[in-house]
């Protein structure tokens, strides 16, 4: 049996089952759930197994029909690479939401639109056709509007709808340009799209296309001027949504996709690669900076993402096998320290009921899980040695000197320095200084909150290992590989196997 | 791969590194006696702190260097929220802030040594400094040794730390191991890393000599024992800078001997500070006095090293000065531009002027804490508290008397063979000395009979002891001074702290950017516009 078509199936068919029989049994929603996001796990772990096997890229072909004509799954060393940061990041959270999700009602509806968002971004990960892709990315898009406004007070309802409407112009803006590309090209299927432009090159009416692209996942990648939804939508989402939105959605969905189409369809070119530098240099230290105003604990870790979100930009944006090492693996460790830290708050939130940070202090004594966690998670993201997001900012920094951009260098190591001054200012007033009388009576959170906050950070510490080569040639290589061979994409339908 | 690709074990770091483990051990004995409560949690940081310290001083592959160096900030930050209160959370925040934003310095400054030099050792082939990318890697690596370290202007952390922290965490960390690392780290670049141009000679003359008046400046004003001994900190450090800026085997001699003198010293006073501070339960100079007679030993060894850190001879800080200073003068003669000519000269004259200012504020700490009126009755401190300030005020004469017979030949083999140039033998003076003082007492004792009191010279001060004994106005006149006045008004204000001006500068931004994001959906999709026409014009140009 293929493994390809279980991964956007899995999800559709949980969520179909769960909303069917959910609403009896809370138990049957918790257990089923977890199997389901914990078989989606284990299968992009296999998916590895199975691309190190082959010697080029899995293609299904869905209902037999070919290519040109019928929608292809691909599998190759970046859509596995994702499917394992999304699948590994969505089992954490599911397995955070046993505990997390017991003060809403109707726990059934959560689990239905998260296993939908999580079809979606798997869907988009797998998917070989431009149109499907838009589809998938659809999917995962309304039902996180959905969980964006799951808490149905104004607060969630504004962002929602904030969030709602750009991002509805992002999809707009990417129908558009799939509409231009099909015009030009005759073809949905990515792979016959690259040929066909390699043939043909770019005109200007691609050019628009590009653009309309470009601003479309951009909006979706939350990159600065293109942001101001996300700190809005992630703050007011629960935890596990907030987690799952900034760690993996705003990837899968913004920087895969950017990805995917630039390096692997247009092809990447210098004005482009310029383009993205910059967008990413003023993500981060915009982000950043608007990160340290903060006072409110999600709201900070929401413009950190885009802060983050920026190294990962100027990583791809440099171009060289380095720099896209450095970003894809960013991209990996990003995702794992902000969902903890979202799953930080959702704990501290879940315990002394508020998200201001001046209202906190002292924590630590009383929720020691929570706050060692939160220290390992905000060491990561600081690029702090010896965890993991050292490692990738490390690269990255390499990178743009040896590309020659050392202006970039020390900008992102401003930015750097601007995160740890944020992540520092979080940690005093949280977890460190005098405990208010009023929180004597906290403690620790339930049990599955606490594992899946303790997994991810033994992620964040043991990610650093990732780039040792005997172990970057596993995971990180091939995913680096599709990005700097970009355009050997074009042949996957000769090649791939079938 | 073969771990002697990533460390170095030359004469260099065997010495610092030695002498790591010498401190470690010192601080650990005294940590048994003084840490009562989080013991787990101090130790466990304590270990991991020397840990990184040893893969920091022994690495040679800079990224080993970095990852070591990096973690050396988590710790620092850890052991100075061991008791946490609020106080305590924003100084470790600010130190935090301090230290990891110089070491993201020190990232890019090495990543760029490595692209410039193709190689990535600490140790191979000197870069010269003669392109602005060479000097911009220079400044960079500077940057976070003297942080670490807490050279002028990111010395800020210092007395902060040096005033909450708990002692043994002051005493290892910013008093002798952050030391050591950062000059080092000086020493390092200086030998092996860059080939220095006059102009990064200069500034770090300039640099040495600020830092050498301005701590020292503060430190008189001072009233509470810890953060006077932390502008101390700051200000010894500005003679290792001196030192290694010179750039030559006398000056790095005299820089590396004087980071591990002052180390031995500021421990010394630090741990006495802990023990008046266990008994006398203050560290303001207003609550304490007259503790001479209950602590002895304290005293004695407190006394020992306030007199080696003002560089009065025969103890070790004066050694190391004058090695200081013939290298200063050596450098002079040897360079042959005006200018630098003239840096030199105005560095050595501060660098004469702040041993004068550390001798007169020690006579402030001392007179306030050990002499004057009693307030009360305290007892000697425990025998476990006192065994390392008596190791270490031991250690102060030592290196003092027996300077050549004992440590030089180490620094030697560091560095290279060290051509005094001026006429320093301690022995005999020491002899000297003790006949004079000798003397001195058959004299008293002779006349013994005959002992007059009168008031208490108070150096031309307005004050009265013998009425309102209170030691912590003592050079408050210099604070009046119309043109200091100013200045330290300024600096009590925090003006020159890097930290809160960096912090003031970016808030600004902050308020502009929070002010753009009014929370307005159309002026978003404005942005958005305007993004993409910002695309259009990239790409249609």
């Amino acid at each position: 049996m293929h493994i390809l078509p279980l991964f956007p199936a899995l999800g559709l068919g949980g969520a179909f089952l769960v909303s069917l029989l959910g609403r009896r049994s809370k138990k049957f929603c918790d257990i089923f759930t977890n199997v389901i996001t914990c078989a989606l796990f284990g299968l992009s772990l296999y998916s590895l197994c199975i691309l190190k096997s082959q010697t080029s890229p899995l293609v299904y072909k869905v209902g037999g029909w070919i290519p040109p004509i019928g929608i292809s799954l691909v599998l190759d060393g970046l859509s596995s690479f994702m499917l394992i940061i999304v699948n590994f990041v969505a089992f954490m959270i599911t397995l955070y939401s046993v505990n997390y999700m017991e003060k809403f009602t109707a726990k059934f509806k959560f689990y239905t639109l998260f296993l939908l968002m999580l079809a979606g971004m798997n869907g988009v990960i797998v998917t070989g056709d431009i149109f499907n892709l838009f589809v998938f990315l659809e999917i995962a898009s309304v039902a996180s509007y959905a969980l964006v406004a799951y808490g149905v007070e104004a607060e969630e309802l504004e962002a929602s709808f904030k969030y709602l409407i750009m991002s509805s112009v992002a999809s707009l803006f990417i129908l558009l340009g799939i509409a231009f590309l099909y015009s030009y090209a005759s073809t949905l299927n990515m792979a016959d799209i690259a040929v066909v432009l390699s043939e043909k090159g770019l005109n200007n009416a691609m050019l628009f296309a590009s653009i309309l692209f470009i601003v479309g996942f951009s909006l979706k990648a939350a990159i600065v001027p293109f942001h101001a939804w996300l700190p809005d939508a992630h703050p007011s989402a629960p935890a596990p949504i907030s987690a799952c939105l900034s760690g993996i959605f705003i990837k899968a969905l913004g920087v895969y996709t950017l990805c995917r189409l630039f390096y692997n369809v247009f092809g990447a070119n210098p004005a482009l690669l310029n383009l993205f530098m910059g967008l990413g240099a003023v993500s981060i230290v915009v982000g950043a900076l608007l990160a340290l105003g903060q006072v409110d604990f999600k709201r900070l870790l929401a413009y950190s993402s885009i802060n983050q979100i920026g190294y990962i930009i100027l990583g791809l944006g440099l171009g060289t096998p380095l720099g896209i090492l450095g970003a894809l693996f960013h991209l990996f460790n990003h995702s794992v320290f902000k969902s903890l830290l979202f799953l930080n708050s959702g704990a501290v939130e879940y315990t002394v009921g508020t998200r201001n940070i001046r209202d906190m202090g002292g924590l630590r004594e009383k929720m020691p899980v929570t706050s060692s966690t939160s220290l390992i998670a905000s060491m990561s993201i600081s690029g702090i040695p010896p965890f993991n997001g050292f490692f990738s900012k490390l690269i990255i920094i390499l990178a743009c000197i040896h590309a020659g951009h050392v202006v970039y260098s020390f900008w992102a190591i401003l930015g750097s320095i601007l995160t740890l001054a944020y992540f520092m200012k979080l940690q005093k007033n949280v977890f460190f200084g005098n405990l208010p009388e009023r929180y004597n009576n906290v403690r620790e959170v339930p049990f599955f909150m606490k594992t899946a906050m303790v997994m991810l950070a033994i992620a964040c510490i043991v990610g650093g290992f990732m780039v040792l080569p005997k172990v970057k040639k596993y995971i990180l290589s091939p995913a680096q590989n599709v990005l700097t061979h970009g355009l050997d994409y074009k042949n996957i339908n000769e090649i791939g196997v079938k | 791969m073969d771990y002697r690709s990533f460390f170095i074990f030359d004469s260099l770091s065997k010495f610092v590194g030695f002498f790591v483990c010498f401190f470690t051990v010192i601080i650990f004995i005294y940590s048994l006696g003084f840490i009562k409560k989080k013991k787990f949690a101090y130790y466990s940081w304590f270990f991991l702190t020397f840990i990184a310290s040893l893969g920091a001083v022994f690495s040679s592959h800079i990224i080993a260097l970095i990852i070591f160096w990096g973690f050396l900030g988590l710790t620092l930050f850890q052991l100075i929220n061991l008791y946490s209160d609020k106080e305590v959370a924003a100084v470790a925040k600010k130190t935090f802030i301090i230290v990891g934003g110089s070491d993201g310095l020190l990232l890019v400054g090495l990543l760029l040594y490595t692209h410039l030099t193709s190689h990535y050792y600490i140790t191979g082939s000197p870069l010269p400094i003669n392109n602005t990318l060479a000097f911009v890697a220079f400044l960079s690596i500077a940057i976070a040794s003297f942080a670490k370290a807490g050279c002028m202007p990111f010395h800020s952390w210092i007395p902060d730390t040096a005033e909450t922290a708990s002692t043994p965490v002051v005493a290892y960390l910013p008093a002798s191991v952050d030391k050591l690392l950062g000059i080092y780290l000086l020493a390092r670049i200086v030998k092996d890393m860059f080939i220095l141009d006059n102009i990064s000679k200069a500034i770090l003359l300039i640099l040495g000599a600020l830092t050498v008046l301005c701590a020292v400046m503060m430190a008189l004003i001072q009233h509470n024992t810890k953060r006077l001994l932390g502008y101390h900190a700051v200000s010894q450090v500005g003679y290792m800078v001196l030192g290694i800026g010179c750039a030559s085997t006398l000056g790095l001699a005299g820089g590396l001997f004087h980071m591990l003198n002052h180390a031995i010293y500021k421990s010394c006073l630090f741990l006495g500070a802990g023990n008046v501070e266990k008994r006398a339960g203050s560290n303001e100079l207003e609550q304490l006095g007259g503790l001479g007679k209950f602590m002895p030993v304290t005293f004695i060894t407190t006394l020992i090293a306030s007199f080696a850190i003002s560089g009065v001879p025969p103890f070790n800080g004066f050694v190391s000065k004058w090695m200081v200073y013939q290298g200063l003068i050596d450098f002079m003669n040897s360079s042959v531009s005006t200018g630098l000519k003239f840096i030199i000269a105005m560095s050595l004259i501060s660098a004469l002027i702040g041993s004068g200012l550390t001798l007169a504020s020690f006579l402030k700490l001392n007179a306030g804490v050990f002499l004057g009126r009693a307030k009360g009755k305290v007892e000697e401190a425990r025998p476990s508290l006192l065994i390392s300030p008596v190791v270490l005020a031991v250690l102060c004469i030592a290196f003092g008397i027996f300077a050549s017979a004992t440590i030089l030949p180490f620094i030697e083999d560091s560095v290279g063979n060290i051509p005094m140039i001026g006429l320093w033998k301690p022995q005999p003076a020491t002899v000297l000395l003790l006949l004079g003082i000798l003397l001195g007492l058959i004299i008293f004792q002779l006349m013994a009979k005959k002992v007059r009191i009168s008031p208490s010279f108070v150096g031309g001060e307005e004050l009265n002891f013998e009425q309102e004994p209170n030691i912590a106005p003592f050079y408050n006149t210099i604070k009046e001074l119309a043109f200091l006045k100013k200045i330290y008004a300024l600096a009590e204000r925090k003006f020159f702290d890097i930290y809160e001006q960096s912090r003031k500068f970016t808030f600004l931004f902050i308020r502009f950017l929070q002010y753009l994001h009014n929370g307005v959906l159309p002026t978003y999709l404005v942005w958005c516009l305007l993004g993409m026409i910002g695309l259009f014009f990239i790409f249609f140009r």
